[in-house]
């Protein structure tokens, strides 16, 4: 059972909960700008995607097409989330142990619902990485990885829409950090991903 | 340091209105708070005319009946009362209440055709004993605020008499959605009863009309029933609350007549879609304490807070988490039959997996968490501080036509 603070709602009723964004993977991948709203350490940090909209935790559901176990000292698990746009890069490490068995059960592929909090990392060779950073995981049906396409493409068409009208805050700072990024790509994702769900 | 001037300031200011005061008095109690209690002067002089205001009956000035002279006597209507006010009213004694400390000699509700409001005599005034259901004329008593409810206050100054009404009043409900804080007429339904919080606590629930909701309390107190819960109540004089910035009925002083028949209840009633995003800890099978009408959630080591350890424990089902539904995060508590429903899991094949795994109860918690976690679920329930009490819940389906509307979205704009 979770002993973990982190798993604990935090004086239940006083404090908002940061909502899970449903993003395509395509998308995630093209974040290149994180921050931190406040100076308190306990502050969340979210990742601003490029269609306007900050993000501190996502919810997806795709399949696990991999995993491995990695490190001596520190195990951590790495895994492979694939979505009909592309490819999230999940992790689960000491510091989530829940997540982190509940990865280590499960035997790839299958379709999985993660809540994570999304992570930007840069290489040294200076190249961008998002990974996920696991809350929990767990082994869901085909039905459910459906209903997040629909779930996600309309969230990714209701900010592509907001980000046109160009008025929100997030939206304008998305528009200073992603200058070369057009949102439409996100609505033809959108409709890629629908297209791959069979009637 | 020299006080007979501001003795002398304040003994002018007692005979414009025809009361004669000791100077030398004034003057030993300016010096008591100065040099003893190190009050500042002005203070002191502030708190000497209060005190001599007190003892004399007259509105201090800035306690809002110090502005209008005169008003003292003035006959009003009990709803026209308002804080600092000096009225005299005429009115019934609807209610009386057992008089929360021995500095109080009586304390109730005293109402006529345009309101009611709370009363309270004081031990020290030496007020006559009013007796409920006759009717009074009260002159010159003062009206308050106790935690933010008008009170009528009932000093050595003020004046009771017995008059011989005889008038019967039919207050009129209000909507709950209208209802402010004070004393208050309710038609509503009993739709909830709660566990009791406390042991003098007869009952508290919720009572609910078409506009809205509003929680009920009523005390332990001789002759106090308890409600019947989905029968529909008439409710005079209900003492109305404000706690925590939520309302709340305090139905001991109150007249409650019970209805027949049935009215509609809309209040509070919402639908969350979404996904669950997370299970906390206390969820799957739980054990509650035994004693009647404590029910709360046991520790594992079968510790109730108020009741200590119960070896003889009730099992009973709920879900606690989260519902998310992409922009906003709802706290929803599942009950025991929903969680069935939703899992697949019983009660008793809960009881099995917990007695017969060498995991116990956290088996249950985990098998619940994989079969609904990441899941799409629609919840229908109450929302009550913050959290949806879910009494319905369906997985939602896929829905063919939403995914066309959402592919031509998709293709067509841009």
């Amino acid at each position: 059972m979770s002993t973990n603070p982190r798993d604990m709602p935090r004086r239940e009723g006083a404090f908002e909960r940061e909502p899970a964004r449903r993003v395509f993977a395509s998308e995630l991948r093209e974040c290149r700008y994180q921050f931190k709203e406040g100076e308190d350490e306990k502050s969340p940090t979210f990742v601003l995607l490029p269609t306007g909209e900050r993000s501190n935790r996502i919810f997806i559901v795709g399949t696990l097409t991999e995993k491995s176990r990695q490190g001596e000292q520190n195990i951590f698990y790495r895994g492979r989330v694939v979505d009909p746009t592309g490819t999230f890069f999940v992790m689960a490490g000491s510091y989530q142990p829940e997540a982190m068995q509940q990865l280590a059960r499960i035997e790839p592929p299958q379709f999985v619902a993660v809540i994570g909090k999304p992570n930007l990392y840069q290489k040294p060779d200076g190249a961008f990485m998002n990974s996920v950073r696991i809350e929990s995981i767990t082994v869901v049906d085909k039905d459910t990885r459906d209903l997040w396409v629909l779930d996600a493409a309309k969230q990714t068409l209701d900010r592509v829409d907001s980000f046109n009208a160009g008025t929100a805050p997030d939206v304008i700072k998305a528009k200073e950090q992603y200058p070369t990024i057009d949102p439409a790509v996100f609505r033809r994702a959108a409709y890629d991903a629908l297209a791959q769900i069979k009637m | 340091m020299d006080y007979s001037e501001a003795a002398e300031r304040i003994s002018r200011k007692f005979s414009f209105s025809g009361q004669a005061v000791d100077v030398k008095k004034i003057e030993g109690k300016l010096r008591r708070l100065v040099d003893e209690f190190g009050v500042q002067p002005q203070e002191a002089e502030r708190s000497v005319t209060n005190e001599l205001n007190k003892e004399f009956n007259i509105p201090a000035a800035g306690s809002g009946g110090g502005g209008r002279a005169g008003s003292t006597n003035e006959q009003k209507k009990i709803a026209e009362g308002l804080p600092g006010d000096w009225v005299t009213i005429e009115g019934k004694v609807v209610a009386l209440s057992a008089p929360a400390s021995p500095s109080i000699a009586q304390s109730g509700i005293i109402a006529d055709e345009s309101g009611a409001i709370r009363f309270v005599a004081w031990a020290k005034s030496n007020a006559p004993a009013m007796a409920e259901g006759s009717w009074y004329r009260i002159e010159s008593a003062v009206v308050d605020e106790f935690k933010g409810v008008p009170n009528l206050k009932i000093h050595s100054g003020t004046t009771i008499k017995e008059i011989g009404e005889d008038r019967s009043l039919i207050p009129t409900p209000m909507p709950i959605k209208d209802l402010h804080t004070g004393i208050g007429a309710v038609r509503g339904k009993v739709i909830q009863e709660w566990d009791a919080s406390h042991e003098r606590m007869l009952q508290s629930g919720l009572l609910g009309d078409e506009t809205g909701t509003i929680k009920f309390v009523i005390w332990k107190e001789p002759g106090r029933e308890k409600l019947v819960v989905g029968s529909v109540y008439t409710i005079f004089y209900a003492q109305i609350d404000e706690f925590n910035g939520r309302l709340s009925l305090n139905l001991n002083t109150a007249t409650i007549m019970q209805e027949e028949g049935d009215i509609p209840v809309s209040g509070g009633e919402s639908e969350v879609r979404g996904s669950i995003v997370h299970i906390a800890p206390g969820s799957g099978i739980i054990k509650r304490c035994p004693v009647e009408g404590c029910n709360r959630a046991l520790s594992r080591q079968n510790y109730c807070p108020i009741h200590e350890i119960q070896p003889k424990f009730v099992y009973d089902l709920r879900i606690k988490g989260w519902l998310d539904d992409g922009e906003k995060t709802h706290n929803i508590l599942i009950q025991r039959d929903v969680v069935e429903s939703l899992t697949g899991i019983t009660l008793d094949e809960a009881k099995q997996i917990a007695e017969n795994n060498p995991l116990g109860m956290d088996e249950v918690f985990l098998q619940m968490r994989d079969k609904v976690l990441g899941r799409y679920i629609i919840c229908h329930g109450r929302e009550i501080d913050g959290r949806l009490l879910v009494n319905e819940c369906e997985r939602v389906k896929f829905d063919a036509s939403e995914h066309a509307a959402l592919l031509n979205r998709a293709g067509g704009a841009s």
